[in-house]
C-alpha cells in the first residue's frame, strides 16, 4: 500500500519531470519570451509547482540564463516562492545548500542592471568537498548541482572543479558504463564548462550518446542540451590526452 | 440527496521539504555494468569448451 508520503514524493516527481519538459523545448529554440508556468498544467497555487522549482533550481529558468529569453513575473514570484520556501537547514547536504545559492545567483544574474535589481551578493558556500571527496563521489555530488554550471558565472564551485578536470571525466566515463544518465549528463554539463578537459574524452559524441539513451527522462534531455549550448556558448581550452 | 465533494488538499510547503530533500539529494543509481573483460573471458571459455575434443571414453571390448 502506498503511503501518503510516499505518493507526495511521486507526484512531485511528476510535476518535476512536467516542469524539466517545459524547459528542453525552450532551450532548443522558439521565440524570445520563456513562459513556464504557461507551459504545464500545474497551477502556480499548487504547492507543488514552488517545489518542483527548488528541486529544478536555476534550471527552472534554464532558458533565460542560457538562452537570454525574457522570463515572466509570475515564472519570477514562483522561482522567488522556491528559494523562501525551501531554505537550507543549518545541516542540509551539499546538493542543498548550494543549489539554494545557485538559484539566488540566478536571480541575481537575471536582474542585474533592471531598476530595483538585487545583486547577487551572498556568501558562498563551502567547496572543500570538491578536493576532499574521491572521483567518483565529487562526481555524483557534481552532477546533482548540473544547474550551476553555466557559462559565464563564476563561483567558487567552479573554480573548486577547475582543479579536477580529469577526475570529472573519469566520472563522466563510469556513469556512463553503469548506464546511470542522469549522473552522467550533469556531469557531462559540468565538463562543458571546465577547462582543461581532455579531447580525448570525445565530450560531444559522448553527450549525444547520453542522449539517445536517455533523454526520454526530461531532466536527462535538460541536462544534455544545457550543456550544448554552453559548449557553443564557452570554447574551453582542451589538452591534447589524458 | 446531492453527492458532497471534498475539497481537494493540496499539500503545503511543511508537507513536501521532506520531498524535496529527497528529490535534491538522491543516493547514487545501483549501475548496470557490461565488463568488457568478464564478457571477453566468457565468451573465450565458452568457444574453448565448444572447439575442445570430445572427452575420450573407454573402447569397448
Amino acid at each position: 500500500m502506498e503511503t501518503e508520503g510516499s505518493g507526495t514524493t511521486s507526484r512531485l516527481a511528476d510535476v518535476v519531470q512536467e516542469f524539466a519538459s517545459a524547459v528542453v523545448p525552450a532551450l532548443r529554440g522558439g521565440d524570445d519570451r520563456f513562459d513556464l508556468l504557461g507551459s504545464v498544467l500545474t497551477q502556480d497555487d499548487d504547492p507543488l509547482a514552488a517545489a518542483a522549482v527548488r528541486v529544478l533550481a536555476a534550471d527552472a529558468l534554464a532558458p533565460c540564463l542560457l538562452a537570454e529569453k525574457a522570463t515572466s513575473e509570475r515564472d519570477v514570484l514562483l522561482f522567488r516562492q522556491a528559494i523562501d520556501g525551501y531554505p537550507p537547514t543549518p545541516d542540509a547536504a551539499v546538493p542543498t545548500v548550494w543549489s539554494h545559492w545557485g538559484m539566488r545567483a540566478a536571480l541575481g544574474r537575471l536582474h542585474v542592471g533592471a531598476p530595483g535589481g538585487e545583486t547577487h551578493q551572498h556568501t558562498a558556500p563551502d567547496t572543500a568537498w570538491v578536493a576532499a571527496q574521491p572521483w567518483q563521489r565529487m562526481t555524483h555530488q557534481l552532477a546533482q548541482l548540473a544547474s550551476l554550471a553555466l557559462p559565464g558565472l563564476p563561483s567558487p564551485l567552479a573554480t573548486a572543479v577547475a582543479a579536477r578536470p580529469v577526475d570529472l571525466a573519469r566520472g563522466f566515463v563510469r556513469a556512463v558504463r553503469r548506464r546511470d544518465w542522469t549522473q552522467a549528463a550533469g556531469a557531462g554539463r559540468w565538463l562543458t564548462v571546465t577547462p582543461g578537459v581532455p579531447s580525448s574524452l570525445g565530450l560531444p559524441a559522448g553527450l549525444e550518446f547520453v542522449r539517445h539513451m536517455g533523454g526520454a527522462d526530461a531532466r536527462v534531455a535538460l541536462h544534455v542540451r544545457a550543456a550544448q549550448l554552453a559548449a557553443e556558448r564557452t570554447r574551453v581550452p582542451s589538452e591534447a590526452s589524458v | 440527496m446531492m453527492p458532497v465533494e471534498t475539497p481537494r488538499k493540496l499539500p503545503t510547503s511543511s508537507d513536501t521539504t521532506a520531498d524535496v530533500e529527497a528529490l535534491l539529494n538522491p543516493a547514487e543509481a545501483d549501475g548496470t555494468f557490461r565488463d568488457t573483460a568478464e564478457c571477453k573471458g566468457g565468451g573465450t571459455l565458452l568457444g574453448l569448451l565448444l572447439l575442445s575434443s570430445p572427452t575420450p571414453r573407454p573402447k569397448k571390448g
